[in-house]
């Protein structure tokens, strides 16, 4: 264990240490706080203040897509960048097996997209509290939790889904390009049964929160199933072709 | 070859090569090669551009799969133990690559994390072999190509391998930095008391500072070949000799016993005689009893060079 969060260690530095780290948390630390500030100020529908701006910024619906797609963009050339320098040789020749290399390169990738998350999460409360609430305790904290895990999970099969293609392509530009287009994807829906084993229906499983259902004879459980079988089938691939593959 | 260091041969395998294959789309581009490394030997790697070399370094550390056959590395299998065989392995692979958004000492330290024993005074250690000190907080994208190679070496040695694979170590290097790369060699056989594989299409390289050549082409082992080792007295040497008279000196050579004359040339003042290593002393002597003056007495070694070219046909690129 101690070894594998020395791994992790290893993963994190690879990131921070490069000089755009500090932009995505600043961007999800200001974006919360000008959207606060811009409805509260110019709009004349302002969120009820039961927590309702939290929730959005939380949500695929809301600002916690672009949280997505900076965790994607994060998290993109964590294998791939290992092949285009050169790195990788020096990485696999070490006393670990590629699966635990591999292991701890997607542990730190949700590790990343739930930082960015969390920073959302705090600076989304500041906009609350200052713009919408009425002090702490008219908050709904059940429904924030929710919206929380919801775009946690969006989040999560994002970044499993772009750790993917990061290995099968061993391009960061083509990993981001390909996940950048399937998310703006996700919002065509297509009224056929089949579509709902897809995974684009099943994503944001706030949906189900005022009793609706994107598709005919989808439940909140049903989505869960089927966006577990996709991203273990995701991990699934890229374990197994990482393992495999020769590195010329 | 002023090789001190003499070899053990007896002394148990570090690293072992059976059979071992790459075969990509029906053409084996590394073909049943068996050869193997001793402890505290050095060995060259030798064989002309696409001969394998790089692709049988590849299959030693596991960056690439052997189609058929193992690798064993201090008793364990590439197969089916590969923790365990790899820490024994410290390895460069064409160019050293790092992170060049880190410092050098940022990028040992990655290695570092990934040993199992962490040594706080390791790095340090390392550093101070490669005679990189001063450029440990720069990041390496500062790095010139000879740096980089040090730092690789400081990696590589970082675990305390057993063996170090150096896969074209002087490649690009200017002349100051291949002599530089050959001393660290020795130093490091010397001072980590480790076994040195170096690839090399160089047969110059090879000859300076291994201990045997394993010379490979279109991926078979063509000959392996004894380096450094002292002249055996039983052996046979070819010498040539300048003299003041050649006939008088090949009197001496018909009448003398064990020598055999192969070439008297007169107008050069020069003859090439055969004989047993141990017997050069009396014919020398017998010159001098004759009062044949003796200007100059060298040995016609067949260099590496064309044995190399012997082996491999030429220079014919596969
Ligand atoms: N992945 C691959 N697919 C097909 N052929 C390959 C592959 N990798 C290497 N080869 C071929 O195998 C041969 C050996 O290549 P290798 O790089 O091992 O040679 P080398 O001895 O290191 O040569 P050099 O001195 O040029 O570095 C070459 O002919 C090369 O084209
Ligand atoms: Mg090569």
């Amino acid at each position: 264990m101690r070894n594998f969060n020395r791994l992790i260690v290893n993963e994190w530095l690879k990131m921070s240490r490069k000089k755009s780290f500090l932009i995505p948390f600043l961007i999800v630390l200001v974006l919360p706080l000008l959207v606060g500030y811009v409805s509260h100020t110019f709009s004349t529908q302002t969120p009820e203040p039961g927590g309702a701006f939290m929730k959005d910024s939380l949500l695929p619906s809301g600002i916690g897509q672009i949280v997505t797609i900076l965790a994607v963009i994060g998290t993109a050339g964590m294998v791939a960048k290992e092949y285009s320098l050169g790195t990788i040789k020096f990485l696999l020749i070490r006393a670990r097996s590629r699966t635990v290399i591999l292991g701890s390169k997607y542990m730190t990738a949700l590790l990343y997209g739930f930082t960015l998350t969390l920073v959302t999460l705090i600076s989304g409360f500041t906009a609350e509290m200052i713009w919408f609430a009425d002090g702490i305790q008219s908050l709904d904290v059940q429904m924030i939790l929710m919206s929380l895990l919801y775009g946690l999970v969006y989040t999560a099969v994002y970044v499993t889904f772009g750790f993917m293609m990061g290995i099968l392509t061993t391009s960061t530009g083509a990993t981001i390009g390909i996940t950048m287009f399937v998310i703006m994807l996700d919002k065509i829906m297509i009224f056929r049964d089949f579509y709902k084993y897809m995974l684009f229906p099943n994503m944001n499983l706030s949906v189900y929160q005022d009793g609706g259902a994107p598709l005919p004879g989808m439940t909140l459980s049903f989505s869960s199933i089927v966006l577990s079988v996709y991203t273990l089938l995701f991990l699934l691939i890229s374990f197994t072709v990482f393992r495999r593959r020769d590195v010329a | 070859m002023n090789q001190e260091t003499t070899v053990q041969h007896h002394s148990a395998a570090v690293l072992q090569m059976k059979g071992v294959s790459k075969i990509i789309k029906g053409k084996a581009i590394v073909d049943k090669l068996s050869f193997e490394i001793r402890k505290g030997e050095i060995v060259g790697l030798l064989g002309p551009n696409g001969a394998g070399k790089t692709t049988t370094i590849r299959m030693m550390t596991g960056l690439i799969k052997m189609s058929e056959g193992d690798v064993i590395v201090n008793g364990y299998s590439m197969r089916e133990h590969f923790n365990s065989a790899i820490a024994h392995i410290g390895a460069i692979i064409e160019n050293p690559e790092f992170y060049p958004y880190m410092t050098g000492l940022e990028n040992l330290r990655q290695y570092q994390r990934m040993t199992d024993q962490l040594e706080p005074g390791r790095i340090d250690e390392v550093v101070r072999l490669v005679g990189l000190q001063d450029a440990m907080n720069k990041k390496v994208k500062a790095y010139s190509l000879g740096m980089r190679q040090r730092l690789g070496i400081a990696q590589a040695l970082l675990h305390r391998p057993k063996l170090l694979i150096l896969d074209e170590p002087t490649n690009g290097l200017d002349p100051a930095g291949i002599r530089e790369m050959r001393e660290y060699m020795r130093t490091i056989a010397e001072v980590e008391g480790i076994s040195i594989l170096i690839s090399s299409h160089m047969l110059a390289e090879i000859e300076q500072i291994c201990h045997r050549a394993v010379v490979i082409q279109n991926g078979r082992l063509i000959t392996v070949s004894e380096l450094g080792t002292a002249r055996r007295t039983d052996e046979h040497v070819i010498l040539t000799l300048r003299v003041d008279s050649v006939e008088a000196a090949v009197v001496v050579a018909e009448q003398q016993e064990g020598v055999e004359l192969m070439e008297a040339e007169p107008e050069i003042r020069q003859i090439r005689v055969k004989m047993m290593d141990s017997r050069v002393p009396d014919f020398v002597k017998a010159l001098g009893a004759r009062g044949v003056g003796l200007y100059r007495i060298s040995e016609d070694k067949q260099s590496l060079e064309e044995e190399f070219l012997k082996w491999t046909g030429g220079n014919q690129i596969a």
